[in-house]
C-alpha cells in the first residue's frame, strides 16, 4: 500500500510518521538507533535566534502512562544549529521540518528567515505552545490575535511549508488554528503537551525544577484525538496529529479523527525502533480495518461538516 | 542499527537492604566501561538508568546493581535468573583510565559504589602508586560492595553515618586526611550530590584530574531530549550551562561542574 502524503507547497512524506519534535533531538543523536531516512520526516527540537539554557533539573518526571518535562526549550541557538547540526540534516534522505521558537515575534521571523535559506530544511512548525517557558511562546499560543500576528510574519519571511503547533490548554484552541491559517499558515500540528504537575513526596518539593511540566504519552491520547477531530472539522487545512501514539492502531486512530499525519515522541524513549515498526505494520492494519489507502482512512470518523450539524440543531 | 537488546540475567544476589545486583550477558556488553550505563526498559513511561557495577569484557557480562526506590526500580530487582532485560547499553562517557604511577583515591557514597567498583576491577591490578578506597553509608546494613573489594586485594575503609560499621561520619574526613598525605593524588567519586559538591570542594587544586559521576533523572538516555542535564561551567548572568549526563557525563571532570547551582 502506498503510504506516501501529499502536503501542500508540495511536501511530499513518503509515510505519515514524524519524530515528535523534542524527542528526536537535532536529528544525529537517534542517528545510532534508528534508520532515519525510513520516517516520513523528523521535527528538530526547538531553535530560537541565540542559545536557551533551559529550565533547572529534574526536568522529567513518570506518571502513570504519562511523562511529565519541563526541559523549557534548552537549545544552543541558530548559529550553533546550522554549523553542527545542519550538514547532518542535509543528509538525510527524508523531510526535516525546524521547530522554530522565540520571545518575540520578530524572533520567529529571524528563524524562519534564516532557515528559509538552509537546504536541509524542507518546513516550518511555528511552536506557540511550549508550557514551559515563561516569556514568548505560548503567551502566542493562547492568544488567537497573537498568534496571527507570529504566523503573519514567520509567512513573509518565508515560502517553505509551514505548519503551526496548537496548545491543548485553552478552552477552545481551535480558534488560534482558525486565526493562523487565516494569517497563511499552510498546517496545523497539534497537540502539545498538556500542562501538568508532580509532587516528590521525599523531597517536599514540586518533583520539576521548573514546578509545572508539560504531559506527554498515553495519557494525552483521549485528549489529542478530540482536539485533532475539532479543528480537522473547522480548518481546509491538513492536520498532523501527535499525542501518545504507540502503536499502529493508534495512528489510524488518528487519521480517522481528521489528520493527514502524525507525529510520534514519548514512546522513542522506551524503543527506539517503534516508528519503524509502526511504519512497518501500518499497510496491514489499514487493510484489516477495511482501507485501500491512507488517504481514504483520513477523517473517516468524521461526523458531517459543522454546518450541517447547525443546520439540524432545533 | 545499534538499537535496545535483550540481555539474559544469569545471576541474581541480594547485596543489602533494598540492594539487589543482577549480572547480566550479551555480546554487545563486551565493549563497556566502567562509569558508563545501561538504560533498563521497565513497564512506565520511561528507561532506568544504571551503571555497571563489574565488566567482564571477555564473557560480554556485566553487573546492574539496583538500588529499590519506586517501580521501575522495583520491577528490576524482582527479575529472576533466566529471565531477560531489554537495555540501551552501553551509553555515556566513562571514566577515564587513572595514572598507574599517581596515589589514586576511589570514594563511593551509597549506590554510587557500584561505578567504583568497576574502576577498581578494571585498573586496580596494574596500578602502581597507593589506592584508597573509600566507601559511605548510612548505616551497616547499607554498606555496598566492601567484600567485592576485599576480594580484588584492597581493604576499603568504610564509615557510616550513625557509626554501625567503620568509622562513623561520612567519606568527607578520610578523603581530607587521605589529600593531605597526597597532595599529587587523583580522584574518583561517585555518590549523592551533597557528598560529590564536598568531594569538588575538598579536591580543589590538587595535581591529579578529579572524575566525578553523576546520577540524573533521565529521558531517552541518548542525548535527544536534554532532561538528564547538570549545571556546568560556563556561568552566564541568568545562570548555569546545562550538560546532558547522559552523553556529557555520567563522568565529569570537576572544572566542567557549577556546584553553586547544583
Amino acid at each position: 500500500m502506498d503510504l506516501t502524503v501529499h502536503l501542500p507547497r508540495n511536501l511530499i512524506l513518503k509515510n505519515p510518521i514524524i519524530a515528535a519534535s523534542g524527542t528526536f533531538g537535532f536529528g544525529p543523536e537517534y542517528a545510532r538507533f534508528v534508520d532515519i531516512d525510513r520516517l516520513g520526516g523528523v521535527s528538530v527540537k526547538g531553535i530560537s535566534p541565540e542559545p536557551w539554557r533551559g529550565n533547572p533539573p529534574p526536568r522529567v518526571w513518570e506518571t502513570p502512562s504519562g511523562l511529565l518535562n519541563s526541559i523549557g526549550l534548552q537549545n544552543p541557538g541558530l548559529s550553533a544549529f546550522l554549523a553542527e547540526d545542519a550538514p547532518f540534516l542535509r543528509t538525510l534522505d527524508t523531510v526535516v521540518i525546524a521547530n522554530i521558537i522565540g520571545h518575540t515575534v520578530e524572533e520567529y521571523a529571524a528563524v524562519a528567515q534564516a532557515l528559509d535559506r538552509e537546504p536541509a530544511i524542507d518546513a516550518f512548525e511555528v511552536n506557540i505552545s511550549c508550557p514551559n517557558i515563561k516569556a514568548g511562546g505560548i503567551t502566542f499560543g493562547h492568544d488567537p490575535d497573537a498568534a496571527y500576528q507570529v504566523m503573519r510574519r514567520v509567512r513573509q519571511a518565508t515560502d517553505k511549508p509551514v505548519m503551526v503547533k496548537v496548545s491543548p490548554n485553552m478552552a477552545e484552541p481551535w480558534t488560534v488554528a482558525e486565526a493562523v491559517v487565516e494569517a497563511g499558515a499552510d498546517m496545523i500540528s497539534a497537540i502539545n503537551t498538556v500542562i501538568g504537575m508532580a509532587i516528590d513526596l521525599k523531597r517536599r518539593q514540586p518533583a520539576l525544577g521548573g514546578v509545572t511540566g508539560g504531559l506527554s504519552g498515553p495519557a494525552i491520547k483521549p485528549i489529542a484525538l478530540r482536539i485533532v477531530y475539532e479543528i480537522a472539522r473547522r480548518v481546509r487545512v491538513p492536520v498532523i496529529g501527535m499525542g501518545g501514539i504507540q502503536s499502529p492502531e493508534d495512528v489510524l486512530e488518528f487519521l480517522l479523527a481528521g489528520a493527514e499525519a502524525v507525529m510520534v515522541g514519548t514512546i522513542t524513549f522506551q524503543w527506539p525502533d517503534r516508528m519503524e515498526g509502526i511504519i512497518e505494520a501500518l499497510p496491514n492494519v489499514l487493510a484489516r480495518y477495511g482501507f485501500q489507502s491512507l488517504k481514504e482512512a483520513v477523517g473517516a470518523a468524521q461526523r458531517p461538516a459543522l454546518a450541517d450539524e447547525e443546520g439540524l440543531a432545533p | 542499527m545499534a538499537g535496545a537488546f535483550k540481555a539474559l540475567i544469569v545471576t541474581v544476589r541480594q547485596v543489602a537492604l533494598d540492594h539487589v545486583e543482577l549480572i547480566v550477558e550479551h555480546e554487545r556488553l563486551r565493549d563497556a566501561t566502567p562509569g558508563q550505563f545501561a538504560h533498563i526498559l521497565t513497564p512506565g513511561t520511561l528507561r532506568r538508568p544504571v551503571s555497571f557495577s563489574r565488566i567482564d569484557g571477555g564473557l560480554g557480562r556485566a553487573g546492574l546493581l539496583v538500588q529499590v526506590v519506586g517501580p521501575g526500580t522495583a520491577w528490576i530487582a524482582a527479575r529472576q535468573v533466566g529471565e531477560t532485560l531489554d537495555m540501551l547499553a552501553p551509553l555515556g562517557r566513562g571514566f577515564a583510565p587513572p595514572d598507574p604511577d599517581r596515589p589514586w583515591a576511589l570514594v563511593g557514597g551509597g549506590v554510587g559504589i557500584p561505578p567504583l567498583f568497576s574502576a577498581w576491577e578494571r585498573w586496580g591490578w596494574r596500578h602502581r602508586a597507593p589506592a584508597h578506597v573509600i566507601l559511605g553509608a548510612r548505616k551497616a546494613a547499607l554498606v555496598l560492595m566492601d567484600a567485592d573489594f576485599r576480594q580484588q586485594a584492597i581493604e576499603p575503609l568504610v564509615t557510616t553515618e550513625d557509626g554501625s560499621r567503620g568509622i562513623m561520619g561520612t567519606v568527607v574526613d578520610p578523603l581530607r586526611q587521605w589529600l593531605s598525605r597526597n597532595p599529587d593524588g587523583q580522584v574518583m567519586a561517585c555518590g549523592p550530590n551533597g557528598m560529590l559538591a564536598r568531594v569538588s570542594a575538598l579536591t580543589e587544586g590538587i595535581a591529579g584530574p578529579v572524575q566525578l559521576a553523576l546520577e540524573q533523572r533521565m529521558g531517552c538516555g541518548i542525548g535527544a531530549c536534554l532532561a538528564c542535564v547538570v549545571p556546568s561551567v560556563p556561568v552566564g548572568p541568568d545562570g548555569p550551562g546545562y550538560r546532558r549526563v547522559c552523553t556529557e557525563g555520567p563522568v565529569f571532570q570537576r572544572e566542567e561542574l557549577a556546584w553553586s547551582w547544583i
